[in-house]
């Protein structure tokens, strides 16, 4: 019972443990304006991370996010810097992600190149185009309230950040939960082939995970560049090892062994205060980068021998 | 009377290798077509192509006398028609009841999954083929082989199948379970169901079915009623691809 307690939510309290030793050590962590702030920060790592969630929802890892979310943060960027209406370049940057997502999809599922390598050559084009487009220089500038106000507005006195980071991330559970579209997904990820003898359309599914994942980006990238009124080439790469890390590590939360929205949400949140609290005790920033590879590798480690055995790791042939 | 499935010069080939060899097989309503053959005769990839799972490079399905269109399982669903698979094709991270609707899910009147009623009909269902199988929150790995056959049975006969494929249903089934699942084929033989059963057992052939197909090498030997042969000619027919005088030859059989 207790090892039970321990393998679904153990990695859970320790993120709760770090919280409070946090909140000890530090006089500046608990004060809400450093909350707020980590929850922003969340909310982009946050959104970024349930597409990566539901890509591997599938079995299928998506390693292009983070460039996908860049080029469609640098076109919505350079639309609302020449002055276009803000909602079309919103709905610019979120159909480039999607579309993004889309040729991973297709891909993967009509060309047959295995995800990782798709992404890989995905996120490729992906950045190549984004320096394209803005030949290395950044766009920056007043932007219209009404396109900043989109990340940087507040309702009913809560930052609209958290907001979508609610929304999304409670429209992702729902969609695996609580959905038949949702028990193919996660039928196609445990196991292809009985899920298509069962009738189920694995291909669409993989299709649909990774172009959401991609849309997911597309997201992150309006509300960054909304955020901080500018984009530029590589601006999302920060968030890229923190979304694999979060995805793991949710993984050993909740439902070990699964991608699970929640595990992927409350990790995300987690390794926000981790970088947070690093950054308040003075550590040097280059200990974010080892900790995450860390968390990493502990997390997979975890997915591979404990109780679950994630299927992707079993896909990507590790030998057990 | 029109058969409920011809299957008609069926070949298909994985690359070199003709594992089915321009087969043909037939059921009618209500009966069991017993089909025998050794390791790597074809079985399993001719009743696969009735499933769906595979799609045969030429030959002809009928359902009813119909033309039947079977590209993928989804579409043998379609026409009621339910595999047990020789390797089941479970799940193993998701428990009993998701297996058993896997693909097929119930809906709560707000179109979201409806958890309580699946379980409750997989305990039903679950009850009839295994009533001691308590097991209901735990993913099918952690199952015993005879569990997971029952999973696998469970699933092909809760949604009202008219033709049941069933790839050696009762190979890691105990005595008691394999009694079972007779009464069980017995049961749905009289509910008008037909039935394809694939075994290496020949005793329990010729209890249950009413004809036999056999292969060799991918090529049909003969078909005959278990009552026109002696269990000694079905293994002439399966080891040496000899038709006795009471089978019809097929293009497999030795002359
Ligand atoms: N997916 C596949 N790819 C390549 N060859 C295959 C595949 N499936 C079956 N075969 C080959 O086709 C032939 C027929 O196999 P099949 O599984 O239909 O035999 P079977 O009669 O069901 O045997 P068993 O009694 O052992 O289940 C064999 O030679 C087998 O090696
Ligand atoms: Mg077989």
């Amino acid at each position: 019972m207790t090892r039970r307690i321990l393998a679904r939510y153990g990695t859970a309290l320790a993120g709760v443990g770090l919280f409070a030793i946090f909140a000890v050590t530090s006089p500046v962590f608990l004060t809400p304006d450093n909350i707020a702030l980590i929850l922003k920060e969340t909310a982009f790592l946050g959104i970024l991370a349930i597409g990566f969630t539901l890509a591997l929802v599938t079995a299928e890892i998506d390693l292009s996010v983070a460039e996908v979310a860049s080029l469609a943060a640098v076109v919505t960027g350079a639309l609302v810097h020449g002055g276009t209406d803000p909602w079309i370049a919103i709905a610019a940057g979120l159909a480039v992600g999607t579309l993004c997502g889309a040729a991973n999809g297709v891909a993967v599922t009509v060309l047959n190149v295995p995800s990782l390598i798709a992404t890989l050559g995905v996120a490729a084009i992906a950045k190549g185009l984004s320096f394209m487009l803005t030949q290395g220089v950044a766009f920056v500038g007043r932007w219209p309230a009404s396109f900043t106000g989109l990340a940087r507005g507040t309702l009913l006195g809560v930052p609209n950040l958290i907001w979508w980071l609610a929304g999304i991330g409670f429209a992702a559970w729902l969609l695996v939960k609580w959905t038949r579209l949702g028990a193919h997904l996660v039928a196609t990820g445990e196991a292809d082939e009985a899920a298509r003898l069962a009738g189920i359309r694995t291909r669409s599914m993989k299709r649909l995970a990774l172009t959401l994942a991609g849309a997911c980006a597309g997201l992150t990238a309006v509300l960054l560049a909304s955020s901080l009124s500018s984009a530029a080439p590589a601006m999302a790469n920060d968030h890229f090892l923190y979304a694999i890390a979060a995805v793991l590590l949710g993984m050993s939360m909740f439902e070990p062994g699964r991608p699970n929205i929640p595990g992927t949400l409350f990790a995300a949140f987690t390794l926000k205060v981790l970088g947070n609290g690093l950054v308040l005790l003075g550590a040097e920033y280059y200990w974010q980068d080892i900790i995450l590879g860390t968390i990493i590798l502990l997390s997979v480690a975890l997915s591979a021998t404990g109780t679950g055995k994630a299927p992707f790791v079993k896909k990507l042939n590790v030998r057990r | 009377m029109t058969p409920l499935v011809e299957m008609s010069d069926i070949h298909l080939a994985f690359g070199g290798i003709k594992a089915v060899d321009g087969a043909s097989l037939d059921l009618h309503e209500g009966e069991v077509v017993g089909l025998l053959g050794h390791n790597g005769a074809g079985k399993s990839t001719l009743i696969k192509v009735l499933s769906g799972a595979y799609r045969a490079d030429s030959g002809d399905i009928r359902v009813r006398g119909e033309p039947a269109h079977i590209h993928s399982p989804r579409d043998a669903r379609r026409y009621g028609i339910e595999t047990i698979y020789q390797t089941l094709a479970l799940a193993d991270n998701l428990d009993a009841a998701a297996n058993i609707f896997l693909g097929r899910e119930l809906l709560t009147a707000w179109g979201t999954l409806d958890d309580a009623a699946m379980e409750a009909a997989t305990r039903q269902v679950m009850g009839r083929l295994n009533p001691h199988f308590r097991r209901f929150k735990e993913p099918v790995r952690a199952l015993s082989g005879g569990q997971r056959q029952s999973v696998a049975i469970a699933r092909a006969i809760h949604f009202d199948a008219r033709i049941l494929i069933m790839d050696e249903p009762t190979a890691a089934l105990g005595p008691a379970e394999t009694r079972q699942v007779g009464e069980l084929v017995k049961q749905l033989k009289a509910q008008g169901i037909g039935i394809f059963l694939i075994s290496h057992d020949i005793h329990d052939v010729f209890d249950l079915a009413d004809r036999i197909s056999v292969m060799k090498n991918g090529r049909l030997v003969g078909t005959a009623r278990v009552a026109d042969i002696t269990k000694d000619e079905a293994l002439g027919m399966i080891i040496l691809g000899k038709c006795p005088p009471g089978a019809i030859p097929g293009p497999g059989a030795m002359n």
